[in-house]
């Protein structure tokens, strides 16, 4: 019984592992090829915007909303720029085992979120943010940079870096104040 | 007396005139490149003009960053925005806070 409870209130342990577990997936993936990387980025993005598209629906923190609206326009232009330099490579983004993988656990942690509300649930969306910017960072410097063999898909990372890295830094000045 | 007084001035204007050639207003440009405004630093004369200029993929802003006296509001990617430099500022990008920028006169 302690058992169970414990466990309900450790969801947000849980949604740390999970990006924790991903990390340690795009580890230990072998080489994608470029169809399969720009799946993995285009999803990667998705998920933020997914993210947000809650924050956005649930939260009346101002610095939240704003970080929010600003990960979903951000996040959608380089979904913007990835589909048409995919269509100018007429390379189709192709499904695998990492972008199944970031999708599951994203859905695990909008779950996690969708059940909080007002401060707590603030608290565990830039949280959120954190710990998956700093995973995404990781696989797209670890992973999907590495692998990609188009010189123009991996100019297109590389751009991508500076970007996710000034979201990390704003997401943790906002952290700063849920503490 | 008063006569000579404005002798006097209308000379000292000529003068004046003749010496103070004002240097012509420069342009600067800074680039917004990889969430970094390009230099970040810049020091200009009053009248002078900065044309920021965005290279990036997403939108950016270059808002005046104490108490937000002006703001260039949104710059979309591939856009540029133009402004007469009339005091020093500490500036910032109110989209991504973290980006910062400064104009310091001379
Ligand atoms: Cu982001």
């Amino acid at each position: 019984m302690k058992m169970i409870k414990t466990l309900a209130s450790s969801s947000i342990i849980t949604m740390a592992l999970s990006v924790v577990f991903t990390a340690t997936l795009l580890a230990q993936t072998p080489k994608l090829n470029d169809a399969e990387v720009a799946s993995v980025a285009v999803t990667a993005n998705q998920i933020d915007i997914n993210y947000a598209t809650v924050a956005k629906a649930k939260s009346k923190n101002v610095d939240i909303l704003k970080f929010a609206e600003t990960m979903s326009n951000d996040h959608k232009a380089v979904i913007a720029q990835a589909v048409a330099l995919v269509t100018k490579l007429k390379v189709t983004p192709k499904d695998n085992a990492v972008s199944k993988k970031l999708m599951a656990d994203a859905e695990v942690t909008k779950k996690t979120l969708l059940s909080k509300s007002g401060k707590a649930f603030d608290k565990a969306y830039i949280d959120n943010e954190v710990a998956y910017h700093k995973a995404v960072i990781g696989a797209v410097e670890g992973l999907l940079i590495p692998s990609s063999k188009n010189a123009e898909l991996k100019a297109l990372l590389e751009k991508v870096v500076p970007a996710l890295k000034v979201h990390l830094s704003h997401a943790e000045m906002v952290q700063m104040k849920f503490k | 007396m008063s006569k000579y007084y404005i002798c006097f001035a209308f000379v000292v204007f000529l003068f004046a005139s003749c010496f103070s050639v004002k240097e012509k207003p420069k342009a600067y440009t800074v680039e917004i490149k990889n969430m970094k405004f390009v230099p970040d630093d810049i020091t200009v004369k009053q009248g002078d003009t900065i044309i920021w200029v965005n290279h990036d993929m997403m939108a950016h802003d270059v808002t005046e960053e104490g108490s937000k006296q002006w703001t260039s509001s949104i710059i979309p990617s591939g856009g540029s925005w133009k402004m007469g430099v009339t005091a020093a500022a500490n500036y910032y990008c109110s989209i991504h806070v973290v980006m910062k920028g400064k104009i310091r006169l001379q």
